[in-house]
């Protein structure tokens, strides 16, 4: 759970960023659409029966990285996207601990019938 | 019959127990009483909104072209969204994923895109208007937070009417609740 609590926090801190580090387009934009993403699948996964959902950050936390090359922005708001992008990455990756079973989960419902 | 009768197949506890889904129910009407505080100030009810943090982030938002696209207020919507939430999620048995599956998955239906339409117009703040509202900001995280726990009552209902396919029973009976008729045919038809 904890380590999708965190990528909950870092998506938080996205949408803060901007201000509090002062930087502004297109860095600003681009962690106020990212960072309520991050919050809401981070949040989400923090649930065990939809823990898969933490899969969906991968790719976005990729997206942080790379971000500063495609858009073309550097300083603050570069060191604050590479930063918070791999440790998104590297958290979304953990599965962390899972307690309940959940009869197979969603993965057993797009099983073919077994004979 | 124990308890553990309640349980899902090949589960280790009861998605619809009490336990699950009273925080939930809690949680949808704390987002409606704020989204119907945010509803009257939209429709002048209140003569203005509180706004802590953002300045007149909320006046600014709550008077936007996207938050008067539709008829309704988006906050009128999200209102009424709450109210769906919560009444579909306190009526029904604890035995529900089992006994009303059309009222878990429309229950789902409420919980997840309303989530959805909540971090849309989360994202559109800024980027739009360049400003926040606290309580729109709120509402928003209830709704994200109410998600996840919502989902394993929706796979409890999705994976009892898959096993009654297999079993060569009618889904449709099984997602209204219907008892089983004695004369049925194997619905090998249905598929």
């Amino acid at each position: 759970m904890w380590p999708h609590l965190l990528c909950t926090a870092i998506g938080a801190w996205l949408m803060a960023a901007p201000q509090v580090l002062s930087y502004g387009e297109p860095a600003r934009t681009n962690d106020h659409i990212v960072g309520p993403l991050l919050f809401t699948f981070g949040c989400t996964a923090m649930f065990q029966s939809v823990r898969g959902v933490r899969w969906v950050n991968v790719p976005i936390g990729a997206w942080l990285v790379a971000a500063p090359l495609f858009l073309g922005y550097r300083g603050n708001a570069m060191v604050n996207d590479i930063v918070a992008g791999f440790s998104t990455i590297i958290l979304a990756s953990i599965r962390g601990e899972i307690r309940q079973q959940f009869g197979g989960g969603w993965r057993i419902l797009l099983q073919s019938r077994r004979r | 019959m124990v308890r553990d009768a309640d349980f899902p197949p090949g589960w280790t506890y009861n998605p619809s127990s009490w336990p699950q889904r009273i925080p939930l129910v809690a949680l949808a009407v704390v987002g409606f009483v704020m989204a119907a505080y945010l509803a009257l100030y939209q429709v002048h009810v209140i003569p203005s909104v509180w706004e802590p943090f953002f300045g007149d982030g909320s006046v600014v938002i709550l008077n936007s072209p996207v938050s008067r696209a539709l008829p309704v207020s988006d906050a009128a919507l999200g209102a009424f969204g709450y109210i769906a939430d919560a009444l579909a999620g306190i009526f029904g048995s604890t035995r529900r994923w089992k006994t009303m599956p059309w009222l878990v998955i429309l229950f789902g239906i409420f919980v997840g895109p309303l989530g959805g339409v909540s971090v849309l117009l989360v994202i559109l703040q800024p980027v739009l208007y360049d400003s926040w509202c606290t309580i729109c900001l709120a509402t928003a995280v209830i709704s994200v937070v109410m998600i996840g726990p919502a989902m394993d009552e929706v796979l409890a209902s999705l994976q009892h009417l898959q096993r009654e396919r297999r079993a060569g029973r009618s889904v449709w009976r099984a997602f209204w609740g219907l008892p089983e008729t004695t004369h049925q045919m194997p619905a090998l038809a249905r598929r």
